[in-house]
């Protein structure tokens, strides 16, 4: 199940969000432009690959050659964001560096300066991981699902106001609005079906 | 089931159709979805095709410099993040039969400001354009379905392919469990061309494209159809239980 890349899909929203809002981005991300960085968190079991270019890809491969590899613990993630930091941290054997120090230095500054709460951010995904992996997924998708019922029915209402074409035919929307009305109905199941296999997990 | 039949028929959904007619067919049912194609995708999928897309990439091995063909890429999903992964040195070439898809691609890839690495160009997945052992990467997502002669595109596909490189199929399969085959069939035949009626006029296409995905190879068979044209060490990964696989296969 692709959980990692649900995981990899929010980050690089945030990230480009963030970003987005900052000016300066364009020049914040310069230095690292084509460059690629791959980070091991020790309580994630996946690595992430940050690919810059006019933003920022996250790639959640293990394969591929990188400019600079770390690895580090997210309780030492804040301290990394100071570029003076790193020497000590890597001293401390609290931190794994591969490769460019140039790209990890320029890493370092870009997230200190974007200062996002990456344990809040992260804290969904760690901890007892394989164990929460399939209910998270099944819990995002859920609320997926329910978020798009919304948007499609206002979709569906606003399209109709405005755009003459999509006035369905009355009958024609009876007959959606059932099938919408059995699709909530199968949710609500899956999500009783879900708080029991949460409650199963709980008392185990 | 999953076999064409001799003749010059073909199928188109459960239709059964003359081979010459297909094309145009289905560059009918493109042409009428074309502008509300992204909105469709994330309707009916409930936005998980960007997760099955993610998936994509992080086994595609793109690297900066390589050369990429993203074929019966459609409005550049892929393309786009290509573009930047492959850098300056890089190239991406958006394929599609459909000039209307095409349009629509590269009106969406501009305004992200995604220009001068990329290429667009129409053509038909059984016949490539493109010199042989050119691309180090080639992917299909949602587009073999589509195409009449599967085993031909493929052939074309293995040929522009550099050796070392990989094919990438993502594309609607065979559910695994029995309750959710059932399930998305339901979804699929009821619920997906009335909101292709109501949101975009047309419930036709949308029928089509329920019925394209019944009719698609199921993995294996899939795996088989790539062995046959030359691919190597090919696997499958199935995703959402395999309403949609993920095939790879490599050109040595
Ligand atoms: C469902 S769309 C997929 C678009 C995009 N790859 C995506 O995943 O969003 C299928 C595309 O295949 C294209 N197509 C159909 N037959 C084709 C052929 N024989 N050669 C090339 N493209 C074809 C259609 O024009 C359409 O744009």
């Amino acid at each position: 199940m692709p959980a990692p890349q649900l995981l990899a899909g929010a980050l690089e929203l945030a990230l480009n969000k963030v970003l987005s809002l900052d000016n300066a981005s364009q020049q914040r991300l310069a230095p690292l432009c084509g460059k690629r960085m791959r980070v091991k968190l020790k309580e994630l079991p996946w690595p992430l690959t940050f690919v810059f270019s006019s933003q920022i890809d996250l790639l959640m491969d293990d394969e591929q050659p990188v400019d600079c590899a770390m690895e580090l613990s997210l309780t030492h993630l804040q301290e990394m964001q100071d570029p003076a930091n790193i020497s000590a941290l890597i001293q401390d054997k609290k931190l794994s560096l591969n490769g460019d120090m140039h790209t990890a230095q320029s890493f370092a500054a870009l997230l200190k300066e974007l200062d996002i709460d990456w344990e809040e951010q992260l804290s969904r995904y760690t901890g007892d991981v394989f164990a929460h992996q399939s209910v998270q997924l099944a819990k995002s998708l859920h609320q997926r699902a329910k978020g798009h019922l919304q948007q499609l029915g206002q979709i569906i209402k606003d399209g109709a106001l405005h755009e003459k074409q999509l006035a369905a035919h009355p009958l024609a929307v009876e007959d959606f609005s059932r099938d919408v009305n059995k699709l909530r109905a199968d949710t609500a199941r899956f999500e009783a079906r879900l708080s029991q296999l949460e409650q199963l997990k709980a008392s185990r | 089931m999953n076999q064409q039949p001799e003749s010059n028929q073909t199928h188109f959904g459960y239709k059964t159709v003359d081979k010459d007619s297909k094309a145009s067919m289905v560059a009918g049912v493109f042409h009428s979805v074309a502008a509300k194609y992204d909105l469709m995708n994330d309707l009916l999928s409930m936005g998980i095709h960007r997760i099955w897309k993610r998936f994509t990439i992080d086994c595609s091995g793109v690297r900066a410099g390589h050369r990429v063909l993203d074929l019966a890429g459609g409005t550049g999903d892929l393309a786009a993040k290509f573009s930047r992964l492959v850098g300056e040195k890089g190239q991406v070439v958006l394929a599609d039969i459909n000039d209307s898809m095409l349009k629509v691609g590269r009106d969406k890839l501009r305004d992200k400001g995604i220009v001068g690495n990329v290429e667009y160009v129409q053509a038909n997945a059984e016949c490539l354009p493109f010199p042989d052992n050119h691309f180090d990467l080639i992917t299909i997502a949602f587009g073999l379905r589509n195409v009449t002669d599967k085993d031909k595109a493929l052939a074309s596909m293995f040929r522009v392919l550099k050796p070392g490189g990989r094919l990438l199929v993502l594309e609607f399969s065979k559910p695994e469990i029995e309750a959710l085959s059932k399930a998305y069939d339901l979804y699929s035949f009821h619920v997906l061309p009335k909101v292709g009626q109501l949101v975009v006029g047309d419930a036709e296409s949308y029928q089509y494209l329920a019925e394209s995905i019944r009719m698609h190879p199921d993995q294996d068979t899939l795996k088989g159809m790539m062995e046959t044209v030359g691919f190597e060490q090919v696997t499958y990964h199935n995703l959402t239980g395999g309403i949609v696989a993920l095939h790879r296969g490599f050109k040595f």
